[in-house]
């Protein structure tokens, strides 16, 4: 699985990685961009801290709208 | 809360709650007070349209959003646009990757982003970078992340393409993760 996530076919980089991360907060990713990222996060601990830091931030600003 | 007890004053208990958002939003103290004093008067003339089905608040948060949908259209129709990053070389968010489009420097790790939330200072670190963001970039965001706004409605409401909504909400998150990487993304900061 590994490998294949490095193929060269299959294999983005950070950069589209993030891209696509963004996008997924938006909506819902086509499904071969969705295999990609996920094939890209199984390998790739960069891009698992960004996805976090992406949920944090959408749950920060939620929270900056529901506290008092 | 039925219609009958809907009087000026129950509007206005909401008046801070509004102006916090509408502050993000529109980042001009004096623009943001008539922009809810507006949205509080409409509300008032507008009370038996009120069906209670919604909160008070979720109510208003409708009124506040179509109001500053009309603010930023006007806005943005007496400023020029601001001119994308097409120059290649000077894009601060391509200047985080390295040639191959890898991330120069390794993103801070958030092991819990709903318990990294609930910290105060993190909540003020956010609104600090939001408050940051080129203008444009930070109105499609907040319109996005506050009000929840679907991408087709921030669409059709500024007259964008989804892919320039795309573009802005990406960049509105990769200049506010960088942001927020200078205070370790919420870690302490050794001192």
């Amino acid at each position: 699985m590994r490998s294949l996530a490095r193929h060269p076919m299959i294999r983005i980089s950070c950069q589209q990685a993030s891209r696509l991360l963004s996008q997924q907060q938006d909506e819902p990713l086509a499904l071969v961009k969705r295999l990609r990222l996920r094939l890209h996060l199984m390998y790739c601990d960069a891009c698992t801290n960004v996805s976090r830091q992406f949920v944090a931030l959408r749950l920060a600003l939620q929270r900056f709208r529901d506290r008092d | 809360m039925p219609v009958s007890t809907i009087d000026f004053p129950a509007l206005a208990e909401h008046r801070p709650y509004l102006m916090k958002v509408a502050r993000l939003q529109l980042r001009d103290e004096h623009l943001a007070e008539d922009c809810v004093s507006d949205v509080l008067t409409q509300a008032y003339e507008k009370r038996a349209s009120f069906r209670g089905d919604s909160s008070l608040r979720t109510w208003l948060t409708t009124i506040l959003k179509n109001r500053i949908v009309d603010l930023l259209r006007k806005q943005w129709r007496e400023q020029p646009l601001e001119q994308p990053n097409d120059d290649g070389g000077d894009d601060p968010i391509d200047r985080l990757f390295d040639t191959s489009g890898h991330y120069a420097q390794m993103p801070s790790e958030v092991s819990d982003p709903a318990e990294l939330c609930q910290q105060d200072g993190f909540l003020a670190a956010v609104q600090r970078c939001v408050d940051m963001l080129p203008k444009r970039v930070g109105q499609v965001f907040v319109l996005r992340e506050v009000f929840g706004t679907d991408t087709k409605d921030i669409c059709k409401d500024l007259s964008l393409t989804t892919s320039n909504v795309w573009v802005q909400l990406y960049r509105a998150r990769m200049l506010l993760r960088t942001c927020l990487e200078r205070g370790g993304f919420g870690h302490a900061q050794p001192r």
